[in-house]
């Protein structure tokens, strides 16, 4: 059976008639199911617990990078297949996993070829897409091996499903993109130099695979992941392997 | 990994079409993995199963069974063991590499070498020994003292 999880985004009108269409070719394979609408307070993980108890095998998730992030980090433990329909704007994930926007989406879902996702864990809660720390004075430890800083201040971003796009600099019009490769998540370092009189220059990224990754700083650094954020001194990374089953299409990049 | 730069129209994080684009620089080395970029301190034992490019400094010890790049202004403070190397900044440690290593000109080493195949590029400076496997010193001692004994004891004829 199949459950349907839909962002609370997906009711403006703009979505109506790509979202009518994917529920029409949903109907046509014979895999249409139960919607739920998600709300902004609403947790995702008793509500797929609660259809799973009931008879769900697949969850679908359908909406952005945000909705996938929001909903997995809280039930990477639940144990069925998940499915995703990309909807709107800025949709990255869905593009790594090899999953095409609007109806076509619908077409790998119904082909259900399945892989074991790799998931991040972090201070005792998991991240799908990725973890940012907004630029401060921290250091990273890598595999308890070797420790990497900076002589200023540094952002981190730790990728695992998400790309990560950077510019040089802020008025650059080049920008790059890495891929996030499975197995391993990966680090970017990107220190900050003072330029001018105001205000600061991004150096180009240091990158990092790795494992297991320990961040600490002498005072209390912003941290953002799948769209929470919070205040932290101490953030230990890990990588949990296979953690989540996700239907996957074939174009996927890893 | 992949590595691309995207074109210049599109907003910072605006990811709907990633279109296939040209390489960034970084990325001219195939199978990059790890980058420590400039500005940026590694310390402890830096090891990596991939290729390593190093801009900013590394202190310890460094362990790749690929390739290793040390551009220029970089520095290494370490002992180095790498599969091949090319050296443009600066090595203050012993390198043990197992295939080629190239010194181009900006090159600085204070530290004894060993490498399979070894290209110093003019202008390149280098303190330390030099060994390359195939010539073992057992041998090189055997061929010296072999050279002072004939001279010792030739026959002198008059």
């Amino acid at each position: 059976m199949y459950v349907y999880i839909y962002d609370s985004f997906v009711r403006n009108k703009k979505f109506e008639s790509a979202i009518r269409a994917m529920e029409v070719r949903l109907t046509d394979y014979g895999i249409a199911g139960k919607i739920l609408r998600l709300n902004n307070y609403t947790d995702a993980k008793p509500i797929i617990d609660d259809e799973i108890r009931r008879g769900a095998k697949t969850v679908v998730i359908v909406g952005n990078d945000e909705t996938f992030g929001h909903v997995l980090s809280r039930s990477a433990t639940c144990d069925c297949v998940f499915g995703f329909l990309p909807v709107g704007q800025s949709n990255t994930i869905a593009e790594v996993l090899g999953i095409p926007a609007g109806v076509g989406a619908c077409d790998v879902l119904s082909r259900r070829r399945k892989e074991r996702l790799d998931v991040g864990w972090m201070n005792n809660r998991y991240f799908i897409s990725q973890l940012h720390v907004l630029p401060a004075k921290v250091e990273v430890v890598y595999d308890d091996r070797f420790k990497a800083y900076a002589n200023d201040k540094m952002e981190v971003v730790v990728c695992n499903l998400k790309p990560f796009y950077w510019k040089p600099d802020r008025h650059s019009k080049e920008q790059f993109v890495v891929h996030p490769q499975d197995g391993k998540l990966e680090a970017f370092l990107r220190p900050l130099t003072k330029a001018g009189f105001w205000g600061y220059k991004y150096e180009s990224p240091s990158i990092f695979p790795f494992e297991e990754m320990e961040i600490t700083g002498k005072e209390p650094f912003t941290l953002e992941a799948d769209g929470k954020t919070s205040k932290e001194v101490k953030v230990k990374i890990k990588l949990a392997h296979g953690k989540i089953e996700m239907i996957v299409g074939r174009n996927r990049k890893f | 990994m992949i590595f691309q730069q995207k074109s210049s129209s599109k907003q910072f994080n605006e990811t709907e079409i990633l279109e296939p684009v040209r390489p960034a620089p970084a990325a001219s080395e195939d199978n990059v993995e790890t980058i420590v970029g400039p500005s940026v301190n590694v310390e402890g034992d830096f090891a990596s199963e991939g290729n390593i490019i190093v801009k900013g400094s590394v202190a310890g010890s460094v362990h790749t069974s690929k390739h290793l790049v040390v551009e220029v202004g970089a520095r290494i403070m370490a002992n180095v063991r790498a599969g091949s190397a090319q050296i443009a900044g600066e090595v203050r440690g012993n390198m043990k590499i197992k295939e080629s290593l190239e010194l181009q000109s900006t090159a600085r080493i204070m530290g004894d070498l060993e490498a399979k195949t070894l290209v110093v590029e003019a202008g390149a400076l280098l303190l330390g020994k030099v060994s390359m496997p195939g010539l073992e010193e057992n041998k090189v001692k055997a061929v010296r003292s072999s050279f002072g004994k004939k001279t010792e004891e030739a026959p002198v004829t008059v």
